[in-house]
C-alpha cells in the first residue's frame, strides 16, 4: 500500500511522517510519537476518549485518518503543560479531584480548554452541553464540572 | 481496519473524474464520523476513499440572489455559528444544536448527514421544511433533486455510484424563516431521535397561508407530510384544528418498532411534537 507522506505541528513541534491511507490519527499519536495521554476508548465516536485539539478545535482522533492532518496544528494533552508547570485546567481538575481512574481525564481537560477558549464564563447548561461528547464512567461529572467552573474567568466555584 | 487507497482531490472535476473511473469502488469522505465506523465494522469496504475536504469550493455558506446555497462540506459547528442561517433558515440552527456531541460536530458534514440517508437524519429533517434544493453533479451531467425526492430508503438515495452533491439551496422566504424543530431521544448527548418534527409555516391574520411539515425517524426516510400540510392550508388557526392535525400527523407517519421506541409510540409522539412546535409557531 502506498505510504502518504505528511507534515504537522504537534504540540509545537513540527513533525514528518510517511503513514498508511487507513492508519487513524490516534495510533499515529500513539504508537509512533509515543504520545499515549490520548487514549483509544470505543473507537467510534461515541466516548471521546480519542479528543485532540486540530487547528484549536476538539475532534475525535478515532475517526481522524492521519492522513488527513497535513499542514494542520495538533495539540494533546501532553502539549498543556509548560515544562513541569500544569496548565490551570489540570490543576483545577486536580484541587476539584475530578479525576478517578483518569482515562478520560486527557479528553476532558482538553475539551474543557477548548470550551473557555470559545466561551471564557460559561454557565453550568453551557458546561454540561459542550462537554457532552466526553464520557466518564466513575466521577458522575459533578466534580468535572465544578473543577471547568473554577477555571472559568469569573472563578464561580472553589476547590472543593 | 481494512486496506484501501486514499486520494485527496483539490478540485470539484478532479474528485468527479476518480468517481466516474472507480464507481463502485469509491467512497467519498470528508468528516469521517459515519464512513470510519463504517469501514470498521465492514458495513463499507471501499477500494478508493476520496477525501474531498480540500475542495474549498464545496465549503462554506452564502446567499445568492434570494437563494440561500449552503456547501456540503459544511460542518455542522459551521452551520451552527452562521448568522444567515440564523436570519434566513433558523429551524436548521435548532436541528444543530442538537445534532450528536460538540466533538462530532466539528468534523461531520451536512452533506455527510444527507448522504448517509438515515431516517433519524437530523439536518433533513428541517431542510424539508426549507424545502431545500440537492444540486448534483458527475462527469456525465448536472442535475437539481428535491431533497423531498432525494431519499428512497435507510442508506439510499437518487445518488448514482459516480455522482456527489455539490451544494444545498433553499429560499429566502417569510415561511423559512419563521420553523420550529423538536427532537424526542432517550438522553440528551449522541442520543439517536426516537421522533423528530419540523414545521415551518406562514401566517396572516390567524390564517394558514403555507406550512411544511417534516419527521424524522418514523418513515423509512426522513420523510414531508404533504397530506397534513394540505389538510391545514387556508384554514383558520384555532385548538380544534390543531387537534385534528396532531390526529392526522399519527396517521400519515409510517413507523416501525425498535430498540428506541414502538411503532405506536412513535406515532402517539409525532402528533405531540406537532403541536408542541406548532404552539412555538403561533403563540
Amino acid at each position: 500500500m502506498n505510504k502518504i507522506e505528511i507534515e504537522f505541528t504537534i504540540n509545537g513541534k513540527k513533525r514528518n511522517l510517511s503513514v498508511k491511507p487507513n492508519d487513524l490519527l490516534i495510533n499515529i499519536i500513539r504508537n509512533d510519537l509515543f504520545l499515549t495521554g490520548s487514549k483509544y476508548g470505543c473507537g467510534i465516536g461515541e466516548c471521546g476518549a480519542c479528543t485532540v485539539l486540530l487547528d484549536g478545535e476538539p475532534v475525535l482522533s478515532c475517526l481522524t485518518l492521519a492522513a488527513t492532518v497535513d499542514g494542520k496544528e495538533i495539540t494533546t494533552i501532553e502539549g498543556l503543560a509548560k515544562g513541569n508547570e500544569l496548565h490551570p485546567m489540570q490543576i483545577a481538575f486536580l484541587k476539584n479531584t475530578a479525576v478517578q481512574c483518569g482515562f478520560c481525564t486527557p479528553s476532558m481537560i482538553l475539551t474543557a480548554t477548548a470550551l473557555l477558549k470559545e466561551n471564557p464564563n460559561p454557565t453550568e447548561d453551557e458546561i454540561r452541553d459542550y462537554m457532552r461528547g466526553n464520557i466518564c464512567r466513575c466521577t458522575g461529572y459533578i466534580q468535572i464540572v465544578k473543577a471547568i467552573e473554577s477555571c472559568a474567568e469569573g472563578g464561580k466555584s472553589e476547590p472543593v | 481496519m481494512n486496506q484501501f487507497k486514499y486520494a485527496s482531490p483539490e478540485n470539484k472535476e478532479e474528485a468527479l473524474k476518480i468517481l466516474k473511473e472507480e464507481r463502485v469502488n469509491a467512497c467519498i469522505v470528508a468528516g469521517g464520523t459515519n464512513v470510519l465506523p463504517d469501514i470498521k465494522v465492514k458495513k463499507l469496504s471501499p477500494k478508493i476513499l476520496v477525501d474531498i475536504t480540500a475542495i474549498e469550493e464545496l465549503r462554506g455558506i452564502d446567499k445568492k440572489k434570494d437563494k440561500i446555497y449552503i456547501g456540503p462540506l459544511t460542518t455542522i459547528a459551521e452551520l451552527i455559528n452562521s448568522e444567515l442561517i440564523l436570519k434566513e433558515g433558523k429551524i436548521l440552527i435548532q436541528a444543530a444544536q442538537e445534532f450528536a456531541d460538540p466533538l462530532v460536530r466539528n468534523n461531520a458534514t451536512i452533506g455527510g448527514n444527507l448522504v448517509t440517508a438515515s431516517p433519524a437524519a437530523d439536518t433533513a429533517v428541517p431542510l424539508l421544511t426549507l424545502d431545500a434544493l440537492i444540486k448534483i453533479e458527475s462527469v456525465r451531467q448536472k442535475r437539481e433533486v428535491w431533497l423531498k425526492d432525494f431519499f428512497l430508503g435507510p442508506g439510499k438515495t437518487v445518488l448514482q455510484d459516480d455522482e456527489m452533491i455539490v451544494g444545498i439551496e433553499f429560499e429566502q422566504s417569510d415561511i423559512n424563516k419563521n420553523g420550529y424543530f423538536i427532537k424526542l431521544g432517550q438522553r440528551k448527548a449522541m442520543a439517536i431521535s426516537i421522533a423528530s418534527v419540523a414545521v415551518n409555516l406562514e401566517v396572516r391574520q390567524n390564517k394558514i397561508i403555507r406550512i411544511r411539515i417534516a419527521a424524522g425517524s418514523v418513515a423509512p426516510t426522513p420523510i414531508r407530510l404533504t397530506a397534513t400540510e394540505e389538510f391545514l392550508k387556508d384554514k383558520e388557526i384555532n385548538d380544534k384544528l390543531v387537534e385534528e392535525a396532531m390526529d392526522r400527523v399519527s396517521e400519515e407517519v409510517n413507523p416501525i418498532s425498535d430498540i428506541r421506541a414502538s411503532a405506536e409510540y412513535r406515532r402517539y409522539i409525532s402528533g405531540i411534537l406537532f403541536k408542541r412546535a406548532f404552539k412555538k409557531l403561533t403563540n
